[in-house]
């Protein structure tokens, strides 16, 4: 091994992966749990744990994989991989699978692969790339060209329809931009104009989508779905009480009140197993994990480095944001999975990819220095 | 550190830094915040939804308690039903199940539905609800091999009523069914689907026969698949009662009985305890406890011959000749002599009415005791307006009469003993000196329960006790009151009772083999013309009531036999062959006797001034 081989290891950010692999072994521990179904002689636990597991070694690969090279040449290779992701979003409604009435995966014979999911990697990647070119705060011009490549994706995402991964992805995209900033007088714009053209959102959105948000707001609208994962959830959740009811010892989980559990609702299972204690827990791991990404984009060597990190900081914000707000009946019920805790391959690797980068730039950000 | 870094001189921005920063609080405190006010500030009431979501109460029926006769037979048990109940919750198409279960069971569509979405209002979607009751058990196979088409539906085992016995005991046990609306709203132990006494003994031993519901929980999955059962209360059966009455006997005497209608009371006077209670026509109970439909139902109310009514405690009728018993007890109250005779010409006049004499010709020279066996009416005229009608009031409501005699059976009736009072208040017109007469010899507006006459006739053969008639074997006798007669006088009615067995107007119950006493009563339902017609002359509704009043000894036993046969005609001629066969059943068949020996035995009743006349006269 090289000296600058030793030298990448120790500057990886090692305490970022030792929050990940807590969170993704708690998120482990609680699938187990959340695929148990009591039945009369016991319980049932569909083997939904032993697969993240399988998703998770691959996704540390794809980790590993993405630490390999220095993350400059991402520059060059942006617009060529974003290119590569929105012609994969275009093949979507040609050939792809259609499940309750959504198309958004293609199906590669081993393995449904999710365009958005690559859309994700690659918007944000070549946003930050973008990003980092402009020395000063966004003006107008630079600000609707970055939301204009952003729009593409975001637009196709829609039409799928997935609302979800579009909120996201334009959250994201908003994130980065932000974190970067604007020149005082078109933040100040966007502050009042932005309101004012949200109500204009409502005529975009499919009826299905203007459902969960009214049903958001007054759940005894739709008793028997949206409504009904609202209240059961609560219920899960607040009679988790104190000190929980124990690892398998969640009714609402066990006895499938609780709807979605081992996927958008497994924080649900989670809290009613190991109540607000668990709960304070589970919140300080994911502040933790999301300052160990900070700490990365706040020392990274470069401006490309510090707003990719922003935009991997961003990714894992939002959807946590979202995900427990929706569970614990903030925010309307919307697909987005909980990091390292909800069940799902593609969720998975991306997520260790996007963890790769982050690592990939706090093993580099001496390089200068050392040459 | 940043000073260590800046190799090409950059920095982020510090206000990018700080959103980042603001937003990790952000977060944490949001869901901090959002997860102490679900988990511990509602956490207590969302422990109790959690609760509630797994956890149905399920009630257990208790077994409801079986009826015995006197020997351990059974008069009333319960046996299997099938019904057929259903989920709402679980069934993905209720019109068309109901259609399906409507085919199999052959009931009405248009039944089933009315049923359904009546109790649809009470029972919760998750609850069975039974859509069809009494599902034979040749189509219950059936049934079952196709019922897992058919989510929601099940097949369920209930317990039904049933009466081995029907129409014999019918108007004694009633019957249950299931509880309506009224009883649900006035007792909260009952549920949908609870059968109740709704007549007779089922009605008021419903409390001790009905037993304890149990009460499972039962942990449930969303589906409300059943999980764990945890029976909380274990259900008590209902208490098991064996009455008085005797199946063998009930049976004897509703033949005797016959085709007419009428009612027979076999009571031990000494106890008080009911052996028979017969009533006709009779009705079958079981019919009630299916379903009964509507024009069955009405064609039960309908009958002329009214056969729900129980004829013995709840149909009242003029006692006749038979009250002459009590009359003569309130006589000897009154210090009459009992030696004083009256002349009975046949007819006695009272202003401008002529009160007659049942026999035309007159009885010629009659004392109290002769007044008795040969029942002279004019004998009860001439001393009656001695007594007068308020001493009679008095005294008949102090032997019992007028008021109910306190059985174990709903809707017993009073029965009248007239008085002043009760005229003014009824007709707004004073009494009359020639109501008294009527009512001396039990006509007139007097009217009494064959059962009261029982309860009376007993009580002259148990030292005075006016016993409550008891239909369960083991109850302890209860005196309700006594008879305000010494034992001299109870013991001069006896022996008058006795002479008129053997050789009076009851001398068709006499029997060789035991000491038996009798009075028979004709009670008028129109009024004695010139002549007293013969029964085949008037239509039915005209007819006469026949009375016998009568007790037997044999043994050691004692009994109290009271007949009444409604429109019966004269109470010797169609009361006595009737109470002989009654007589039979508890006595064993009439001996043939070669020589008149032992119709002469010592009369066990020493009586003043009745030896003179041991031998009555004959109607």
């Amino acid at each position: 091994m090289s000296a600058m081989d030793r030298r990448l290891i120790t500057h990886a950010n090692w305490s970022l992966l030792g929050f990940t692999a807590v969170l993704f072994f708690v998120g482990v521990a609680n699938l187990y749990s959340a695929s148990g179904v009591r039945i009369e002689d016991g319980i049932l636990v569909a083997p939904y744990f032993q697969k993240q597991l399988v998703w998770g070694a691959v996704g540390l690969g794809c980790m590993a994989g993405v630490t390999l090279f220095d993350y400059r040449h991402l520059r060059a290779l942006s617009i060529p991989f974003f290119v590569f992701a929105v012609f994969l979003l275009l093949l979507v409604p040609l050939m792809g699978k259609t499940v309750y009435g959504a198309t958004r995966w293609l199906d590669l014979g081993f393995f449904n692969l999710q365009p958005s999911e690559v859309a994700k990697v690659a918007t944000l990647i070549l946003t930050a790339s973008m990003l980092s070119r402009f020395k000063d705060t966004l003006k107008w011009g630079d600000l609707f060209f970055t939301l204009a490549v952003g729009a593409i994706p975001c637009a196709l995402i829609f039409l799928q329809p997935d609302l979800g991964t579009t909120l996201l992805l334009f959250f994201l995209i908003g994130g980065i931009i932000l974190f970067h900033g604007l020149k005082k007088y078109v933040f100040k714009t966007c502050c009042i104009v932005l309101p004012l053209t949200l109500p204009l959102g409502w005529f975009v959105l499919k009826d299905y989508q203007k459902e969960r948000i009214l049903t958001f707001l007054d759940p005894s609208r739709d008793l028997q779905g949206a409504g009904y994962h609202i209240t059961q959830s609560q219920i899960a959740i607040g009679s988790g009480q104190l000190w929980g009811k124990g690892f398998q010892g969640g009714t609402q989980s066990l006895l499938r009140f609780l709807p979605e559990k081992h996927t958008d609702f497994a924080v649900a299972v989670f809290s009613e197993e190991w109540g607000f204690l668990g709960c304070t827990v589970l919140l300080a791991l994911f502040c933790c994990f999301l300052l160990c990404i900070i700490n990365t984009a706040r020392s990274a060597k470069d401006h490309f480095g510090s707003t990719l990190c922003a935009g991997v900081f961003f990714y894992f914000f939002w959807q946590v944001l979202i995900n427990i707000g929706m569970v614990v009946g903030l925010m309307p019920v919307v697909g987005v999975p909980l990091p390292f805790i909800s069940y799902g391959g593609t969720a998975t690797i991306v997520n260790f990819i996007m963890l790769g980068l982050v690592l990939n730039v706090s093993m580099r950000r001496f390089m200068f220095k050392i040459n | 550190m940043a000073i260590e870094v800046g190799s090409d001189g950059y920095q982020p921005s510090r206000i990018g830094l700080f959103l980042l920063y603001g937003l990790v609080a952000f977060l944490f405190l949001l869901f901090i915040l959002r997860f102490w006010y679900l988990q511990i500030l509602r956490g207590e009431e969302f422990a109790q939804k959690a609760h509630a979501n797994r956890t149905r109460q399920e009630r257990i029926f208790a077994t409801r308690g079986v009826i015995f006769d006197a020997k351990q037979r059974l008069l009333a048990e319960n046996r299997p039903a099938y019904v057929i109940s259903l989920i709402r919750e679980d069934c993905p198409d209720i019109p068309a199940t109901l259609a399906q279960v409507s085919q199999w069971t052959g009931a009405p569509l248009s039944v089933i539905q009315a049923k359904f979405q009546q109790d649809s209002q009470r029972i919760k979607s998750f609850q069975p609800q039974i859509i069809a009751t009494d599902v034979p058990f040749e189509k219950v196979t059936d049934i079952e091999q196709q019922i897992f088409q058919w989510p929601g539906l099940s097949v369920e085992t209930r317990q039904r009523r049933y009466y081995p016995h029907g129409p014999l005991f019918a108007h004694i046990l009633g019957y249950v069914a299931d509880a309506g609306e009224k009883e649900l709203r006035a007792d909260d132990q009952l549920a949908l689907g609870d059968t109740v006494g709704v007549q007779g003994l089922e009605l008021v031993l419903e409390k001790r026969l009905r037993g304890k519901k149990g009460q499972n929980s039962v942990e449930v999955d969303v589906l409300g698949r059943q999980l764990e059962k945890r029976q909380e209360v274990p259900p008590q059966a209902g208490e098991n009662i064996t009455l008085s009455l005797d199946i063998d006997l009930q049976r004897a005497v509703s033949e005797a009985l016959g085709d007419e209608a009428g009612a027979v009371v076999v009571m031990e006077p000494d106890s008080g305890k009911l052996r028979a209670l017969v009533t006709h026509p009779s009705y079958d109970n079981n019919a009630f406890t299916t379903t009964l439909s509507k024009k069955d139902w009405a064609a039960l109310v309908e009958d002329p011959r009214h056969p729900l009514q129980n004829r013995a405690i709840q149909s009242v009728y003029p006692p006749g000749s038979v009250w002459k018993l009590m009359m003569a007890g309130l006589f000897l109250e009154q210090k009459i002599d009992p030696k004083a005779t009256v002349i009975c010409h046949g007819q006695v006049t009272l202003g401008s009415h002529t009160f007659r004499c049942w026999k035309g010709g007159g009885h010629g020279a009659m004392n109290m005791l002769q007044s008795l066996i040969h029942s002279c009416d004019v004998y009860y005229y001439e001393m009656a307006q001695k007594v007068g009608i308020d001493n009679i009031e008095r005294f008949g409501k102090a032997c019992g009469f007028g008021a109910p005699t306190g059985i174990d059976l709903p809707h017993e009736r009073s029965g009248l003993v007239p008085g002043r009072r009760w005229k003014t208040n009824r007709f707004g017109e004073p009494w009359q000196g020639g109501e008294t007469l009527n009512v001396s010899i039990g006509q007139g507006y007097t009217l009494v329960t064959p059962l009261q006459m029982a309860v009376y006739v007993s009580a002259l053969l148990n030292e005075g006790k006016l016993l409550k008639p008891s239909l369960i074997e083991e109850e302890e006798p209860e005196v309700r009151s006594l008879l305000p007669m010494p034992p001299s006088h109870r013991n001069f009615i006896l022996e008058a009772m006795r002479v008129t067995a053997f050789s009076g107007t009851a001398r068709r119950i006499s029997r060789p083999d035991a000491i038996m006493g009798g009075k028979t009563g004709t009670a008028q339902v129109v009024r004695i013309g010139e002549r007293r017609l013969k029964k085949h002359e008037m239509s039915y509704q005209h007819r006469d009531h026949a009375w016998l009043a009568s007790w037997g000894m044999k043994d050691g036993k004692t009994y109290v036999v009271v007949v009444m046969v409604e429109h019966g005609g004269g109470g010797s001629a169609v009361g006595g062959p009737i109470v002989a066969k009654v007589y039979e059943a508890l006595f064993g068949p009439v001996p043939t006797v070669d020589g008149p020996g032992t119709l002469y035995q010592r009369s066990p009743f020493a009586v003043d001034g009745a030896e003179s006349n041991r031998r009555g006269g004959q109607r």
